[in-house]
């Protein structure tokens, strides 16, 4: 038997305690595990969810304004289109490659004016149903596709997807005085990890004026942690630590908050911390 | 929607874990509005696989949980295999830790004490064991001084602890632990029931865990 002195630590403990931790559980997962689903789960389950909705809606709420000069009808016109040129996409159509998200699906929109709401609400169901079905028979899911001003693997795609139905389908509630949709935990994995990886494009995208190694830190379920280097410049040895949840995070990035409203701590710089929120605000379009 | 322009790199994975990292100054920590106060978000990070959040938990209450776990074992080597079990399941477990019902550092400093028990009764039973087989072992090398003390320490508490229990409970742990007698037999020699022979062992160690955990949880 050994005796010490309780108010000291033996040397080397603090190594070989963090290094035995790291072995039990790899840094950055979150705890507990959340199920990996492939991205075409994560589409599938918001689009769900957004019929969900629809099919709650009563004809006045269709008629709501909701963004830009679209109500809820032309809003879900819009996401059919945007399903149409996505089925263009996958089938290799350059002309919806440098398409203006808005513009080019404006018409799929406008043809919803007069119809009754559920006929919009079946042509948008069957354009997703469509593309998870062309998307199943891609193969490989790596493959680059280019939609919109996107060049992504057709995976990361489909996420950006899911992440655009759970953006419209929180504006259609606020819209109609809903409370704010949540996605399940696998399905906001999906999309906090493929935020966390467009990071270093926001960064590019909005010039961040100084480059910064950031250790982002989304709480909640849907969170993990992620060190990404934002910037040109060598990244800093001391990283620049932001934590947040992971909703109020996927609500900047899709600029449904600004960055002024997001309960952040920050460890680090002020300026530096305000300069990468900022940039993670370009990563929305509509 | 999230609609990022075009990168080529972004078919390349941008995301990656570069450890080792050194830790950034705690400087400018506050709580974030709305997640509670330190250890609640000492809890999420956590959680969300924050491994910064685990060293600044390490640096903070390491000491106690040490020096908790020391006092219950008196052996250094035995309170460091606490501290890393305690932190191993901070870690793999942090939705264990309920920051509405009480601190990090209570919880954490009990965990050690029930890991630090844990370890002294599994000593007990140990020596329960050898004391029902028969001291003598030509396999097992002798005991050192130290080893006697604890042993003699951790025996007189057993024996305290069984003296304390109801006449009936303590006759079958005898026959039973001292004896090395099997339940049919303990029930034979105590003239009663296999099932109440049964039932009241089970009854006396019940009761026995409870006492020693008692006694070591309340020793300075």
């Amino acid at each position: 038997m050994t005796t010490a002195d309780p108010g000291s630590l033996p040397a080397a403990l603090r190594e070989r305690v963090l290094e035995a931790a790291r072995q039990a559980r790899a840094a950055g997962r979150p705890a507990p595990e959340v199920p990996d689903i492939p991205p075409a789960e994560a589409f599938r389950r918001a689009a769900a969810a957004l019929d969900g909705l629809l099919s709650s809606l009563d004809d006045t709420e269709w008629s709501r304004p909701v963004l830009r000069d679209l109500d809820v009808q032309g809003l879900v016109g819009h996401l059919a289109g945007v399903e149409e040129d996505m089925q263009r996409a996958l089938a290799g159509d350059q002309a919806v490659a440098g398409a203006d998200h808005a513009a080019s699906t404006q018409p799929a929109a406008e043809r919803q004016r007069g119809r009754p709401p559920a006929r919009t609400r079946a042509e948008w169901r069957r354009a997703a149903d469509r593309t998870l079905a062309l998307a199943d028979t891609a193969g490989d899911p790596g493959a680059a596709v280019a939609l919109h001003g996107m060049r992504l693997p057709l995976g990361a795609l489909l996420v950006v997807r899911a992440f655009e139905l759970w953006t419209h389908d929180n504006d259609i509630r606020k819209a109609t005085g809903r409370q704010a949709g949540t996605p399940d935990a696998a399905t906001l994995r999906q999309m906090t990890t493929l935020a966390a990886a467009m990071l270093p494009v926001a960064a590019a995208v909005a010039g961040l004026p100084e480059a910064a190694q950031v250790h982002l830190v989304l709480t909640g379920p849907g969170g993990g942690t992620w060190d990404v280097a934002m910037g040109e410049a060598p990244p800093d040895p001391v990283p620049l630590t932001m934590v947040t949840d992971a909703i109020g995070f996927c609500r900047l990035a899709a600029n449904r908050l600004s960055p002024g409203d997001l309960d952040v701590h920050v460890t680090g710089e002020p300026a530096r911390a305000a300069g990468v929120l900022a940039a993670v605000a370009v990563l929305a379009l509509d | 929607m999230l609609a990022p322009l075009v990168p080529a790199r972004l078919g390349d994975p941008v995301t990656t874990r570069n450890p080792p990292r050194r830790c950034p100054p705690a400087a400018d920590r506050a709580s974030v509005p709305g997640m509670g106060g330190t250890d609640a978000l000492l809890a999420a990070r956590l959680a969300a696989g924050d491994d910064y959040a685990l060293s600044e938990v390490f640096d903070r209450l390491a000491p106690a949980v040490y020096g908790g776990a020391l006092r219950v074992l008196g052996d250094a080597n035995a309170a460091q295999d606490v501290v890393q079990d305690v932190f191993v399941e901070l870690w793999t477990r942090p939705d264990r830790y309920d920051p509405a019902a009480g601190s990090l550092h209570t919880y954490l400093t009990v965990l050690a004490r029930h890991r630090a028990v844990d370890l002294v009764r599994s000593e007990l039973r140990r020596i329960a064991r050898q004391e029902r087989h028969g001291q003598l072992d030509a396999a097992v090398p002798p005991p050192s001084p130290h080893d006697e003390v604890l042993a003699a320490e951790m025996a007189g508490a057993v024996r305290a602890a069984i003296a304390s229990l109801p006449d009936a409970q303590r006759r079958v742990v005898e026959l039973a632990y001292f004896g090395g007698l099997s339940s049919r037999e303990v029930a034979r020699a105590a003239g009663i029931p296999e099932g109440t022979a049964k039932s009241r062992l089970r009854l006396a160690l019940a009761k026995l865990e409870a006492a020693l955990d008692r006694q070591l949880l309340e020793s300075p």
